[in-house]
């Protein structure tokens, strides 16, 4: 159990995917300007991830190996992750059109956003039991949802300072997301 | 006969794709979202679609 909840604090806040391993950068710098976006694209990625790896670590286990296809898991990975975003998409358009309203604008986006293909290989390569594959396809997510919405609100704040006019737009942003970076690796300790 | 298989999987894969491709294509949009736009400022992906590099292009030809 202990190792499960070790897992999940390291995968949200030690190991995270966007300010330690510098992945899914282009939403991070595109989709932060306000936190309804922010909150919107967490949200959406948490939902895509999570189904994803699930169907990625059956088809892998239940399809792959049984015939002796492993070589073909980054193929078919990406494949099924486009497929599953399509599929999701069609279900919201016709079940919720309110989620699709706060969602759908941001459900293309995550067929290229690499989070999703890094989540669903680690849980392969690393040879995560169910439980394990759980927990970190739970907790990175989590963990871009959090990093994405807090860096938001600093990015509206700055939007009202006065920033000297070469560091203007994504020049500060990238500063902020360094000094970011910084003090989560300073949780490192708590692990 | 295993890259048979392969290949045969792969093909499968793909046509899984176009079809959900095709089907949510066919889907009708949700009342009140038909010119829903995402916020997003761009990054250098221009393979994008939401890039605002293509409404610039699109304004331009007007």
């Amino acid at each position: 159990m202990s190792e499960l909840v070790t897992l999940l604090v390291t995968s949200v806040l030690i190991n995270n995917v966007i300010l330690n391993q510098f992945l899914g950068m282009c939403p991070f710098m595109g989709v932060s300007k306000k936190k309804s976006s922010a909150l919107g694209m967490g949200v959406a990625v948490v939902f895509v991830i999570v189904v994803a790896a699930l169907v990625t670590y059956a088809l892998y286990y239940l399809v792959l190996v049984p015939i002796g296809l492993e070589f073909m898991e980054l193929i078919t990975f990406i494949l099924v992750i486009a497929s599953l975003v399509q599929l999701t998409e069609m279900f919201i358009k016709k079940y919720s059109p309110s989620l699709y309203k706060s969602l759908g604008v941001y459900l293309p986006l995550i067929t290229t956003n690499c989070v999703v293909l890094n989540v669903c290989l680690v849980n392969i390569t690393n040879a995560y039991d169910f439980s394990h594959m759980l927990v970190y396809s739970v907790g990175t997510p989590l963990g871009f949802a959090l990093v994405l919405y807090i860096f938001s609100t600093i990015r509206e704040r700055l939007e009202l300072s006065n920033v000297p006019a070469a560091f203007k737009g994504n020049g500060i942003a990238l500063i902020c997301a360094a000094i970011m970076s910084m003090a989560f690796s300073g949780l490192a300790g708590i692990v | 006969m295993k890259y048979l298989l392969a290949a045969l999987f792969f093909g499968a894969l793909v046509l899984v794709y176009i079809v959900l491709y095709l089907l949510n294509k066919k889907t009708p949009l949700p009342e009140g979202c038909e010119d829903l736009k995402a916020d997003c400022e761009g990054c250098h992906d221009f393979s994008c679609s939401h890039n605002p590099a293509h409404h610039i292009k699109k304004a331009e030809g007007e």
